[in-house]
């Protein structure tokens, strides 16, 4: 098992993340209801890299997640306590703008949700709302974010056909290219290739690595491998508890915590 | 062993015939019905009724006053009740969801969908009627819209509720306002469960007429002044049906024939609209 991380880990080489922290978790607590599915995390994100959430489901991790933009406050019955600042600023606290937040921390969901309508203006949609741009200006920013997004190529010539009539890795390409087009500081991604096929997800893993060095990626993955071959930095989430965060080669070579090493072992989970 | 199979297959066979039976019970009544509506309403069938006024007892004469009073009619509950029902169906798909409030509204909704429309009629009537102090295309209209309302408001409200909830969050993590998530995203995504939800509602008033009877009432002339009492097919058939003159019968076997082929084409532009998307 070790060996395989050993490979996976040389892909990428090793660069130690330790820029200027973009978002801070301070006992953070989350709660269904009465049910409390967080406990207490905190950690920091470094800015411009990849941070991977790994853990077993049902471990908190898309929770954590989901608070990051606070797109949990969709559901009435689910709250927070704690603090998430973003540049030192808390964003869960209520003055802090729903709309501005949203407009920095994109996010990228596990099943691809491209809207019901062209290639193009799924991704100059949210694009329009934000900015005045011209006819021709939009066109440039949809062709960069398509690009970004590796999925340029395919769709050039199709951009005025329904989104729909992608296939499932396009339409996730889609959905990271419309987060990307909005020029967002964080983007979340929520097992972003756990319903995609080796090639496309190995295609997002790419264009995840290219990006982080202008965005800040938190990815939460069950797919260990590729925690070990994109992320910087590593946490690991067991029971809505943070067990251990550290620099990837640390947290799949070196864990301090005996749970970790199980997990990142295969032991269990 | 042998015994145990053989007794499975003989209750299967029976209750394959019983269920058959009561399909066959069922179906039987309704070609029936069809057939006879054709089959008498195809007799009477002329370029007359297009052309001519509902008739005096021996008379010549067609159904075009009534075709033109039932449009109208129609067009005016529909255009009244399909927009507050959308609005409505969103309010509790959208914003009320599973609050107190809204599933209140829905269950009294429910109660709405299900009241006996000579009740809505009558409603209609004192409302509408007894206060002018005469019966009304326009309270016919009326009496049609609150018809139609609770069969909008509920497909809205289901049409809606069956979009993926990550289809909002996608779009409401992209920054983007409720309204504007609403109008661009989910509407798109479940319209064609709302147009389905109008046009079942349409062809389900087309063919109301205790609502009638008590609001537009009937009118022997051409009239598209829905200030006064309005002609429409319903109420033409039930007057001319109950009659003892057979050209009466006729005019209103074609009547019925005609409405329930409209009706029948609302179904299948519903079913060719429900159809599973293939995409160019």
């Amino acid at each position: 098992m070790t060996v395989e991380f050993s490979q996976a880990l040389a892909e990428k080489p090793a660069e130690a993340a330790d820029g200027p922290v973009k978002l801070a978790v301070r006992d953070l607590e989350f709660f269904y209801g009465k049910s409390r599915a967080l406990h207490g995390i905190t950690f920091d994100i470094p800015a411009n890299s990849i941070t991977a959430v790994i853990g077993p489901s049902g471990c908190g991790k898309s929770t954590l997640l989901r608070t990051m933009n606070r797109i949990y406050e969709l559901y009435p019955d689910q709250h927070t306590r704690g603090q998430i600042l973003l540049d030192g600023e808390d964003l869960l606290s209520p003055t802090f703008k729903l709309s501005a937040l949203r407009a920095r921390v994109g996010m990228v969901f596990q099943k691809p949700t491209p809207f019901n309508l062209s290639i193009y203006d799924n991704v100059a949609f949210a694009l329009r709302h934000y900015e005045q741009l011209s006819r021709a200006e939009t066109h440039q920013r949809v062709a960069l974010a398509l690009k970004q997004a590796a999925l340029w190529d395919e769709v050039k010539d199709k951009l005025k056909r329904s989104a729909l009539s992608l296939s499932g890795g396009q339409q996730q390409r889609l959905c990271i290219a419309r987060a990307l087009a909005v020029r967002p500081e964080v983007i979340l991604l929520d097992e972003p290739t756990s319903a995609l096929d080796p090639v496309s997800t190995a295609k997002i893993e790419e264009l995840v690595i290219e990006q982080s060095a202008d965005y800040t990626f938190v990815v939460v993955t069950h797919n260990l491998q590729q925690a070990a071959r994109i992320a910087n930095r590593t946490a690991f989430m067991l029971n809505g508890d943070l067990i251990e965060v550290g620099d990837r080669e640390r947290i799949f070579l070196n864990p301090t915590d005996e749970r970790t090493r199980a997990y990142v072992t295969g032991r269990f989970g | 062993m042998e015994r145990i199979i053989w007794r499975r297959q003989a209750l299967n066979l029976v209750v394959m015939v019983l269920a058959s039976a009561a399909t066959l019970f069922g179906l039987v009544w309704l070609v029936w019905l069809l057939w006879t509506t054709v089959t008498e309403g195809m007799a009477a069938l002329s370029p007359k009724l297009l052309t001519q006024m509902t008739p005096p007892p021996g008379a010549e004469g067609g159904l075009a006053n009534a075709f033109v009073g039932s449009l109208l009619i129609v067009t005016l509950g529909t255009l009244i009740g399909t927009p507050i029902g959308i609005l409505a169906g969103t309010y509790l798909a959208e914003f009320g969801k599973r609050s107190k409030v809204a599933e209140t509204i829905r269950f009294v909704n429910d109660i709405l969908l299900s009241a006996p429309s000579i009740v809505i009629g009558l409603f209609v009537y004192e409302l509408a009627v007894r206060t002018v102090g005469h019966f009304s295309g326009y309270a016919g209209g009326l009496a049609l819209a609150l018809i139609l309302l609770p069969v909008v408001v509920r497909t809205t409200d289901e049409s809606l509720r069956l979009v993926p909830a990550t289809l909002r969050e996608a779009a409401l993590s992209l920054g983007l306002p409720m309204w504007k998530v609403v109008l661009n995203i989910v509407y798109r995504a479940g319209a064609t469960g709302i147009a389905t939800g109008v046009l079942l509602a349409v062809a389900r008033i087309s063919g109301e007429t205790a609502p009638l009877l008590f609001t537009a009432l009937n009118n022997q002339f051409w009239s598209t002044d829905m200030g006064t009492p309005m002609a429409n097919v319903p109420v033409v058939i039930f007057q001319y049906a109950m009659s003892p003159y057979d050209s009466w019968h006729a005019l209103a076997w074609a009547g019925a024939l005609i409405v329930t082929a409209f009706v029948l084409g609302l179904s299948i532009v519903v079913r060719v609209l429900l159809r599973p998307r293939t995409y160019r």
